[in-house]
């Protein structure tokens, strides 16, 4: 009895931190979705380039680890700047149609681009930490999972008390809201874009160069991490911030759940089936707006 | 306008002497591969171009098609007159169960469902092993003899023989595609893609239009898959690959989407324009994904299409526009 208990909750650790790297990324898929009003299809690629950063500064350049990773994580949101201003910043009232081609164009482009880089085998960010397993329990984990989830954790703390308590965060709640009411009360909505989109960014990139110390990323990482986002943005509510984290965590609990119970192969089944569920029965998706 | 039938009627003829001229096995596979890939765009552009939603599962349904036709002649022994017709029909079926459902969504819920939808079926073409062997896929696909009456049986596994199959496929889709477009269903397309509030007004169902574009494109997205399918002699979940739907995207944008003659066109040059970069392999994707994107941003009504009618005479120019 007490066997089955420590396999669950074996499981369910194993579940927290992809959930939080979930949570991490929808965030910012959801803030470049309310304000921008476009589905980011290239979101996912930031996360795989911050991890491939991450790896390329330690593995290749020697940096040490702990400088390596918010070091990524700039050069990865100075690149998505640099997007912004040649790219995005022309999607503003574009149609859907136009927005979604084009961000599929670029994560084509970042895909490959990648893979021309760091060619196509998965690679792990080396980490300092001892690969002694730690045991509490009966449940086993390690030094470097537990740094980890503390990271991805905080980053989530610290992403929403940016949109919840800064001047910054209020006035992209508030474009998010209503464009117009926002800059006729003196809010420079090509600065929140910008803003908006470096901030998402970050956020995919962090987790990126985090969990890659874990799980090996590899150039067509960026493609299901996408399409992952999608399912928690559209599980928990496009636009809400808490659906996006409280999906990013479900989501996280319920494929861990499914690699330990189902067949193999099918756990990234289960947040498809959810999104179906989802739309059917309640469209809105599970938390309500903002 | 006199001259359309009789350049038409040049272009099939012409069509029909590629095996005759063109001896060279390989470059005879592009043209058949190109071929199937018409009759898949065709499908695509009347979702995309004709009524406006952009569909990710397009390649899904042409996945779906050739395993389908596939199943049927390795499970049950049905040759491929019997499987493509079949494959048509239960694509279609099952893109109006999945239509019912997300064709009620608009916007962007739309395009994510259709491309969750597209990994879900590549999920099930991976792991329902019993079924579909998983990764090893489905090899030893068979051409079947064609019986015309007054001839006999002929065999037409040859690339030149196959060839005029995929050719008479694709003009009969096109053709197909072409009646729907004119028709009062088609302008009815046009009017929901153009303004769907008018449309609702005057009683017309954005859904119900939505739905036909959807269903009839699946079903030739399906046929194509299942002439591709005993073409290639083998299918694999390899084939649900986004690789896939992103090309014929480029085919429809490229080509000039909601003309049907663009992405027809479109297919055949995005068949062999990849080819010819094979050198560049590496940089082929980044080289399409840039065009991808110039030509969304810069090109909104593509490149093939606008460039013909401004090479053909100026009396037909003024059909095609109303056509478009």
């Amino acid at each position: 009895m007490s066997a089955t208990i420590t396999i669950l909750a074996q499981h369910l650790l194993n579940g927290v931190l992809i959930g939080c790297a979930y949570a991490l990324i929808a965030m910012g898929l959801t803030m470049i979705f309310g304000v921008m009003n476009i589905a980011n299809f290239a979101h996912g690629e930031f996360y795989m380039l911050g991890g491939f950063v991450a790896f390329y500064l330690v593995s290749l350049m020697g940096l040490d680890y702990f400088a390596a990773l918010p070091l990524a994580v700039a050069i990865v949101v100075a690149l998505a700047i640099v997007l912004q201003h040649s790219i995005f910043r022309r999607l503003r009232e574009a149609p859907m149609m136009t927005t979604t081609l084009v961000t599929i164009g670029l994560s084509i482009l970042l895909e490959n681009a990648a893979l021309l880089l760091w060619g196509p085998q998965p690679q792990s960010i080396p980490t300092p930490f001892p690969t002694k397993p730690l045991s509490f329990f009966g449940v086993y984990t390690t030094p470097l999972y537990l740094f980890c989830m503390a990271v991805t954790a905080a980053l989530i703390v610290v992403g929403h008390v940016l949109i919840r308590r800064t001047r910054m965060g209020k006035a992209m709640r508030a474009t998010f809201q209503n464009k117009e009411s926002a800059a006729l009360v003196g809010i420079r909505i090509d600065r929140i874009y910008a803003y908006a989109f470096a901030f998402g960014a970050a956020l995919a990139a962090a987790a990126g160069a985090v969990l890659g110390g874990f799980i090996p990323v590899e150039p067509a990482t960026g493609g299901i991490i996408t399409l992952k986002a999608f399912v928690v943005v559209i599980l928990g509510g496009m636009g809400s911030f808490v659906g996006a984290i409280v999906g990013g965590l479900l989501l996280g609990l319920a494929e861990a759940l499914g690699a330990g119970y189902m067949p193999t192969g099918w756990k990234d089944a289960i947040g498809f089936f959810a999104v179906i569920l989802v739309l059917l029965f309640r469209p809105e998706g599970l938390f309500k707006r903002v | 306008m006199r001259g359309l039938p009789v350049a038409a009627a040049l272009i099939v003829v012409a069509l029909c002497a590629v095996p005759l001229v063109v001896h060279d096995e390989y470059f005879l596979h592009l043209f058949i591969v190109s071929g199937v890939f018409v009759i898949a765009v065709l499908g695509l552009d009347l979702i995309v171009g004709y009524v406006g939603q952009l569909s990710l599962a397009h390649a899904a349904f042409f996945a779906m098609g050739a395993y389908t036709s596939a199943l049927l002649f390795v499970r049950l022994k049905w040759s491929m007159w019997a499987g493509l017709p079949a494959a048509a029909l239960l694509v279609g079926l099952i893109a109006l169960v999945l239509g019912s459902v997300i064709l009620r969504t608009r916007g962007h819920r739309f395009i994510i469902i259709t491309v969750v939808f597209a990994e879900l079926m590549k999920l099930v073409a991976t792991n329902w092993v019993d079924m579909t062997r998983g990764f090893m896929g489905l090899p030893g696909l068979a051409v079947p003899p064609l019986w015309i009456p007054g001839i006999g049986t002929i065999d037409i596994t040859a690339k030149s023989h196959f060839y005029y199959v995929v050719l008479f496929a694709a003009i009969v889709a096109f053709l197909l595609c072409r009646a729907l477009v004119r028709s009062s269903v088609g302008h009815k397309f046009v009017l929901v893609r153009e303004n769907e509030p008018l449309a609702e007004s005057l009683g017309i169902s954005a859904f119900r239009y939505s739905m036909i574009a959807f269903v009839v494109g699946a079903a030739l997205a399906a046929a194509a898959g299942s002439l591709y399918a005993h073409y290639v002699g083998f299918v694999s979940p390899d084939l649900f690959n986004f690789s896939y739907v992103t090309i014929m995207l480029i085919m429809v944008i490229l080509g000039g989407k909601g003309t049907l003659v663009g992405p027809a066109l479109g297919a055949v040059i995005f068949t062999f324009l990849p080819e010819l970069l094979r050198e560049a392999s590496h940089w082929r994707m980044i080289v399409f994904a840039t065009i991808l994107i110039v030509a969304t941003l810069f090109m909104p009504k593509g490149i093939i299409f606008p460039l013909i009618t401004h090479l053909v005479p100026r009396n037909w120019r003024l059909r095609n526009a109303r056509a478009a």
